[in-house]
C-alpha cells in the first residue's frame, strides 16, 4: 500500500475508534442509568411512610405488609457497631503507614497486605466471621456481622487516610516538631486537621460500601423480622429484608417493599457519594 | 474515640438486658410453617399478654442443632430427625404441628383443564428422561387430552431445604432409577433442570417461564393462585392437592413422627408431610415454671385453638387421630420430675 | 530515628513557646503510647490476614483430608448418600440370601470443577464486554470529553460502581433474564439453531437441549460485565489522565491520527491497564449476591453460555445456611479457593497498577 493510502486508511481508523469511544461512553452511561432509573422508579411507587416507622406484619393481620422499620434500625446499630472498631483501627493503621516507620520492609508489607485485604470477597469475610463468632456460640448474632463489616472497612479507611495524610506537605510537620511539639501531638493537632476533610470522605466511602452489603450478613445475622436490640441474637438489617422479600416473598406488597427498600439505599448511597464529591471539591 | 466507647456499652446494656415480669419464648426451625406459627403467637399473645413467643425460620436443619444445643425453648422442623442427630439430641418430642404438603406446579398455556400426573412420571421428568409434554407417559395419564408440543423445563430448589426432602424422598419411591441417580435429603444433586431459591423463586420461575413445572409448598401455591397438577396416589385415584386431601392423608399416621407420604386411602394426597414442635422431654432446660407453664400452654392451645386457624391460611389441619396423639406427648413432658401440665 | 526530622538533627529541642505544645505527662509518654498504637494497628492486619487463612484452613480441613487434590478436578456436588443397587458382571441386580436387592452406599462427593469453571468463565465474560466499554469511555473522559461534563459523568460512574449487587440482582432477575429468554435466546437458536459448528451452544453432550430460561451463565456474565465496567472505567481514567503531557505532544506533533496518538498513551500506561482489567476480574470473581440471583444455580459443566452454572460464590451463598458436617467443610474448601483466588488476582493487579513505586496512584 502507498504511503498516501496508508495514511487515508489510518484517518479514517482513527475517525472510526474516536467515534467508537464516544459510542462506548454513551452506552454505558445510558445503561447504568436505565438500570438505576428502573429501580427508582419501581422503589418511588411503593415508597410510603410506614416503610420507614412500621416493622413487617405477616400476611392476613391488618397493616400487611408493614414496613422495613427493623430493616433502617438494624444496619444502623450493626454501621454503628462496625464503625467502633472500624474507623479507629482503619485510621491508626492509615496515620501509621503515613507516618512511622517509613521506608521499612514492616510498613511495606502492612501497607500491601491492607490493599489486598480489601480485594477479599465479601462473603468470604462473612464465613470467616461466622466461624470465629457464630459456630463456637451456636448462635447467630449481631457481633459477628459487625465484625464482618468492620473487617470490610479497615482496609478501606487505611489506604484512604495513608493517602490524604501524605498530601499535607511535609513543612507542617516539620514546623511542628521544629518548635519542639512530639510526634504524637504533631500528627493530632497540626497534620490530622489538615487532611481532616479527605479523612472523612474515606470514612463516609466506607460507610456507603458497608451499608450495601449483603453477603457478610447471610450466615452472621442472618436478618430478623422485627425491631430487636438484643445484639447476641439474630439481628435485622436493611439488605437482608430486601434480598429476602425479593426472593422468598410472594405477594406483590411485599416485594413492593422490597423495591422501596432498593430505592432508600441507593439514595443513602447517592448522599453519601454527593457527601464525598463535596469535600474532595473543596480540598481543590 | 471515648464516644465510641460510650456508645457501644450503653447498645450491649440494652442488648443484655430483657423486659422484666413477662415470659418470653424462643423457638426456630422450619420455614414452611413460620406463617401459621406467626399467625398462632400473635393470636396466642391476645389470649395471654404476658406470653411473648418469638419464633425464626432457619430451616429445620438449623431448628434441629438449636434444640439440640438447647439455645431455643422450642424448634420447628418438617423431617425427623437422623440417627446421628437424635443421639445427640437426647430425648426429644415431637409434636405435629399441622400437616403440609408438596405439589407440582407447572406452566402450560395452550393446555386447559386439570393435568394428571404419576410419580414414575414425576421422576422422570427430573431425570431428564421426559423433555416434552407431549410425551406418551404424560398422554397415556391424560387419555383425550390435547397436549401442547412444548419443551418441559424442570425446577428444583437449589438451597437445602425440608421441602427438597420431602419431593426428593418421594421421587426415590417411585422411581429406582431416581433413587440411585439422585437419591433423597435436604440438598441433592439434580440432574436437569433450572434452580431457584426458596419457594418464591421456584414459583416467579414457574410463572414466568412457558413449560416450566416446579415444586412448592401448599400453602404457597393456594396464596400465588398457581396451577397445580393431579397426582395418583397409592390407591391408583387422582387426587387434586387440597386441604382436605392432606388431612386425608394425615389421618394415615399410626405413630408421632409419621411417614404419610403415599400411604393414606382413596382420597389422600400422595405428598404430604407433618411439621413437628420438637421439645426435649424434660423441660427443666427452659429455667423456670413460669416458662413451662407458658409452653405447655401454648402447645395444648395450638392443639385446639390452633387447628381452627389453620384452615384459613391454607394449612390442612391434623385429624382428631393426630392430635390426640399429639396430646399425648404433650402429657408426657416432664418439670423437675412431676409432669409439666397440670 | 524516625521521629526526628531534617531540620533538627543535632539541635537540643528549642523551648516551646507557651500555648503551643502540651505538658508532658508523668506517668504516660504519649507518644510511645502513640507509635505503640500505631504499630499494634500494623499487627492487626497482618492478624487479619492470617486469621482469614488459618481458620478457613483449619475448618476445610476435614474435606481437604477426605478428598484431597481431586476436589479440584471432580465434577459433582452431592450431599446426600445414594442406594445403588449392586450390579454383578453382567449387570444384573446381585440378590442376598433372601431374596432382597443388595444396596450399595454410595457416599456424598463434592469437587469444586464446576464451581471454579463457572467463575472463570463468568469472570472472562464478564470481561469480554467490560473491558472495551470501559476503556472506550476512559479514553472519550480523558481525550474527547470537554472538561464540562468530565466531572458529571466521572461523579456518575463513580456512583454506580458503588451501587450494591443486591441492586443489579434484582435488576438482573426482573429485567435482564426475562429479556433474554424472552427475546434475545429463542432469536439466537432460530438463526443458529441448525447451523453446523453451533450445536454445542444448544445441546449438552447427551443431545438434549438446553432450556433457555434466560437464568444462565450468558445472564450471568453480563451482569457481572455490568457491575464491573465503573471500576475499571475509573482506574482507566486515572491512569491515562497521568501520561504526561510531553508524550502526547510529541506523537502529536509527528504527525499522528488521534487514534495513533490515543493507542500511544495506552501502551504508556499499558501495565496499570492491564492491572485495572486484572482488578476489575478480581471484581467479578468475588461478586456474590447479583450472580446467584441470575446464573441459574447449577453445578455442572456445560460449554453453552445458555446452560445453568454455578460460581463459587454463589454455591457458598445458596447451600451454606443449610449444610452441615462434610458438606459445611466442604463449602469451606470452596471459600478457600475463593480466596486464594481473589489474593492471586489482587496481588497481581496491585503489582501491575502501582508497580514498584510504593505509594503511587492507588488502586481502589
Amino acid at each position: 500500500m502507498t504511503g498516501v493510502a496508508r495514511r487515508a486508511v489510518s484517518r479514517q481508523l482513527s475517525k472510526l475508534m474516536f467515534g467508537l469511544c464516544i459510542l462506548f461512553a454513551a452506552i454505558i452511561v445510558t445503561l447504568l442509568t436505565l438500570i438505576t432509573g428502573y429501580l427508582l422508579i419501581l422503589g418511588v411507587k411503593h415508597l410510603s411512610v410506614s416503610f420507614f416507622i412500621r416493622e413487617p406484619i405477616a400476611q392476613g393481620n391488618p397493616g400487611f405488609p408493614g414496613g422495613m422499620a427493623n430493616g433502617l434500625q438494624g444496619t444502623t446499630v450493626l454501621i454503628a457497631l462496625a464503625s467502633a472498631v472500624g474507623i479507629p483501627l482503619g485510621m491508626l493503621t492509615g496515620i501509621y503507614l503515613a507516618e512511622y516507620d517509613a521506608g521499612s520492609v514492616f510498613v511495606g508489607t502492612i501497607r500491601f497486605i491492607a490493599d489486598v485485604l480489601a480485594g477479599v470477597p465479601s462473603i468470604v469475610v462473612g464465613i470467616l466471621c461466622y466461624e470465629l463468632l457464630v459456630a463456637p456460640f451456636h448462635r447467630n448474632n449481631a457481633w459477628s456481622a459487625a465484625l464482618a463489616l468492620a473487617f470490610i472497612m479497615v482496609p478501606i479507611i487505611a489506604r484512604t487516610t495513608e493517602e490524604m495524610l501524605r498530601l499535607v506537605p511535609n513543612s507542617y510537620r516539620e514546623a511542628s516538631m521544629g518548635l519542639g511539639a512530639t510526634k504524637a501531638h504533631t500528627i493530632f493537632k497540626i497534620v490530622l486537621p489538615a487532611a481532616r476533610a479527605s479523612i472523612v470522605t474515606g470514612v463516609m466511602l466506607s460507610i456507603a460500601r458497608i451499608s450495601g452489603e449483603t453477603a457478610p450478613l447471610l450466615f452472621t445475622s442472618l436478618g430478623n423480622d422485627s425491631i430487636t436490640w438484643n445484639l447476641n441474637d439474630r439481628f435485622p438489617s436493611l439488605t437482608k429484608q430486601i434480598y429476602d422479600y425479593s426472593t422468598q416473598r410472594a405477594t406483590p406488597q411485599e416485594q413492593g417493599l422490597a423495591w422501596a427498600g432498593i430505592l432508600v439505599l441507593i439514595s443513602l448511597i447517592f448522599v453519601l457519594n454527593l457527601g464525598v464529591r463535596y469535600f474532595t471539591r473543596q480540598r481543590k | 474515640m471515648f464516644q465510641f466507647l460510650r456508645a457501644a456499652a450503653v447498645i450491649l446494656a440494652a442488648g443484655a438486658g430483657m423486659a422484666m415480669g413477662d415470659v418470653s419464648l424462643k423457638g426456630e426451625g422450619a420455614t414452611f410453617p413460620k406463617p401459621l406459627y406467626d399467625v398462632w403467637v400473635s393470636k396466642f399473645h391476645e389470649a395471654n399478654p404476658d406470653v411473648t413467643i418469638d419464633y425464626q425460620g432457619s430451616g429445620s436443619g438449623g431448628g434441629i442443632k438449636a434444640i439440640t444445643n438447647k439455645t431455643v425453648d422450642f424448634a420447628g422442623s418438617d423431617v425427623k430427625m437422623s440417627k446421628r442427630e437424635a443421639a445427640e439430641a437426647g430425648d426429644v418430642v415431637y409434636i405435629p404441628a399441622c400437616a403440609g404438603a408438596v405439589v407440582a406446579a407447572y406452566n402450560l398455556p395452550g393446555f386447559s383443564g386439570e393435568l394428571k400426573l404419576s410419580g414414575p412420571v414425576l421422576a422422570d421428568i427430573y431425570l431428564g428422561n421426559i423433555t416434552n409434554w407431549n410425551d406418551g407417559k404424560i398422554a397415556a395419564l391424560n387419555p383425550g387430552a390435547s397436549l401442547p408440543n412444548q419443551a418441559i423445563t424442570p425446577v428444583y430448589r437449589s438451597d437445602g431445604s425440608g421441602t427438597n426432602a420431602v419431593f426428593s424422598t418421594y421421587l426415590s419411591t417411585q422411581s429406582d432409577e431416581f433413587s440411585a441417580k439422585v437419591g433423597a435429603g435436604k440438598s441433592v444433586q439434580w440432574p436437569v433442570g433450572q434452580g431457584a431459591q426458596a419457594n418464591n423463586g421456584v414459583t416467579t420461575v414457574v410463572k414466568d417461564v412457558s413449560g416450566a413445572i416446579g415444586y412448592i409448598e401448599l400453602n404457597y401455591a393456594l396464596a400465588n393462585d398457581v396451577t397445580m397438577a393431579t397426582l395418583e396416589n397409592k390407591a391408583g385415584k387422582f387426587v387434586k392437592p387440597s386441604l382436605d386431601s392432606v388431612t386425608a392423608a394425615a389421618a394415615a399416621a399410626t405413630e408421632i413422627p409419621a411417614n404419610i407420604m403415599n400411604r393414606g386411602g382413596d382420597n389422600a394426597y400422595p405428598i404430604a408431610s407433618f411439621t413437628y414442635i420438637l421439645v426435649h422431654k424434660d423441660l427443666s432446660y427452659l429455667g423456670d415454671k413460669a416458662k413451662v407453664d407458658a409452653l405447655v400452654k401454648f402447645l395444648t392451645w395450638a392443639q385446639t385453638e390452633g387447628q381452627k386457624l389453620a384452615p384459613d391460611h391454607a394449612y390442612p389441619a391434623l385429624p382428631d387421630a393426630v392430635t390426640r396423639r399429639a396430646m399425648a406427648n404433650i402429657h408426657s413432658l416432664t418439670f423437675n420430675g412431676s409432669p409439666a401440665q397440670q | 530515628m524516625s521521629d526526628v526530622s531534617i531540620s533538627n538533627l543535632g539541635q537540643t529541642p528549642s523551648p516551646a513557646p507557651p500555648g503551643l505544645t502540651r505538658r508532658k505527662s508523668r506517668w504516660l509518654n504519649w507518644d510511645r503510647v502513640m507509635r505503640g498504637l500505631a504499630r499494634g494497628s500494623g499487627v492487626v492486619i497482618v492478624l487479619m490476614l492470617a486469621s482469614l487463612v488459618i481458620v478457613l484452613v483449619v475448618a476445610a480441613a476435614p474435606s481437604m483430608k477426605r478428598f484431597g487434590f481431586g476436589f479440584l478436578t471432580t465434577a459433582s456436588w452431592q450431599p446426600n448418600e445414594r442406594q445403588v443397587p449392586r450390579l454383578d458382571a453382567h449387570g444384573k441386580a446381585v440378590r442376598d440370601e433372601d431374596g432382597e436387592i443388595v444396596m450399595d452406599t454410595i457416599p456424598p462427593s463434592f469437587g469444586a470443577l464446576p464451581m471454579i469453571y463457572g467463575t472463570v468463565v463468568s469472570s472472562v465474560l464478564a470481561l469480554v464486554l467490560a473491558a472495551p466499554l470501559s476503556l472506550g469511555a476512559a479514553l472519550f473522559l480523558v481525550r474527547i470529553a470537554p472538561r464540562v461534563i468530565v466531572g458529571p459523568i466521572s461523579f456518575l460512574i463513580e456512583f454506580l460502581a458503588a451501587i450494591p449487587s443486591l441492586a443489579y440482582g434484582i435488576w438482573g432477575l426482573f429485567v435482564l433474564a426475562p429479556f433474554l429468554r424472552n427475546h434475545v435466546e429463542p432469536a439466537a437458536f432460530h438463526a443458529l439453531g441448525g447451523v453446523w459448528g453451533f450445536g454445542w451452544l444448544f445441546y449438552d453432550h447427551e443431545g438434549r437441549r438446553h432450556l433457555l430460561t434466560g437464568l444462565d451463565m450468558l445472564c450471568g456474565g453480563l451482569i457481572l460485565g455490568i457491575m464491573i465496567i465503573p471500576i475499571i472505567t475509573a482506574i482507566s481514567r486515572d491512569i491515562l489522565a497521568s501520561v504526561p503531557r510531553a508524550q502526547l505532544e510529541g506523537t502529536v506533533a509527528l504527525g499522528a491520527t488521534w487514534w495513533q496518538s490515543a493507542l500511544e498513551m495506552m501502551e504508556f500506561g499499558r501495565s496499570g491497564l492491564f492491572g485495572a482489567i486484572i482488578l476489575g476480574l478480581a471484581r467479578a470473581a468475588g461478586e456474590t449476591m447479583a450472580v446467584t440471583m441470575v446464573i441459574g444455580n447449577n453445578p455442572r459443566i456445560a460449554l453453552s453460555v445458555f446452560a445453568r452454572a454455578q460460581t463459587m460464590s454463589s454455591l457458598l451463598a445458596s447451600k451454606f445456611q443449610e449444610a452441615e458436617d462434610l458438606d459445611r467443610s466442604a463449602l469451606l474448601e470452596i471459600a478457600l479457593i475463593l480466596l486464594v483466588m481473589s489474593l492471586l488476582f489482587n496481588v497481581t493487579a496491585r503489582w501491575l497498577v502501582v508497580g514498584k513505586d510504593s505509594h503511587g496512584a492507588a488502586a481502589h
